[in-house]
């Protein structure tokens, strides 16, 4: 299996798998302190999406992923991600106003 | 396996990324589950009328820990996990900005240069 290069399209695809079928693709984080490295993996046991990086910026990338997957995988498959994909300040914006339907 | 509780849980992985400096890697899996049985799962025919969680398993190749995460305890879990590993990651590269480097490289010698001799670190007098 190959490394995706672009993060962007890493994401993408990843969430893409995971809607898919959400019984059987897991998320893992690789960590090895040693060598300075860190691999991410998604897969269904039939695709297989690998993305590694060695550069400290990419934590905060990993960070929104693990919250990607962390909302997707509690609240279900078609939970709204908009609020932690995006940034920050939306995710405050989103808070603060609330979702319509409640009350 | 074991299934600990949230907070154990990320004492616990702490530990396993201290154990694992040195050597070794830590991998940590999530995955969404209904703790159920494959049995029990086939008895029920809609599969959207499980309950499910997120499954959390960390392991270093030795020990595998694990725990649950219900849609209540989300928030709460993910910024604590965030911290752990925000604060064991740092075997990571910085950024490498030319400018950037050049002024922290820059600091340093100006540092030295107070220390020891003033006319050869630092050429340029700072404006």
């Amino acid at each position: 299996m190959v490394y995706i290069a672009s993060w962007e399209e890493f994401v993408e695809r990843s969430i893409q798998l995971f809607r898919a079928d959400p019984q059987s693709s897991r998320y893992v984080m690789k960590y090895r302190h040693c060598d300075g490295k860190l691999v991410l993996k998604v897969t269904d046991n039939r695709e297989c999406l690998k993305f590694k990086t060695d550069q400290a910026q990419d934590v905060k990338k990993m960070e929104k992923l693990n919250n990607i997957f962390f909302t997707l995988m509690a609240r279900g498959p078609d939970a709204d991600i908009s609020e932690v994909s995006g940034k920050e300040q939306a995710e405050q914006l989103a808070s603060k106003k609330g979702r319509g339907r409640r009350q | 396996m074991v299934l600990l509780q949230l907070d154990p849980f990320l004492n616990e992985l702490t530990d396993m990324y201290k154990r694992n400096t040195e050597k070794g890697s830590v991998w940590v899996t999530l995955k969404r589950s209904s703790m159920k049985s494959k049995a029990a799962r086939n008895k029920v025919k809609n599969v959207d009328e499980l309950e499910h969680c997120c499954l959390v398993r960390a392991t270093d190749g030795k020990k595998t820990i694990s725990t649950m995460i219900t849609p209540k305890d989300q928030q709460r879990f993910q910024s604590s996990y965030a911290l752990v590993l925000k604060a064991h990651m740092k075997a990571l590269k910085k950024r490498e900005r030319k400018d950037k480097k050049k002024a922290a490289d820059g600091d340093k010698k100006e540092g030295e240069a107070k220390k020891s001799k003033k006319s050869d670190a630092a050429p340029k007098p700072a404006q």
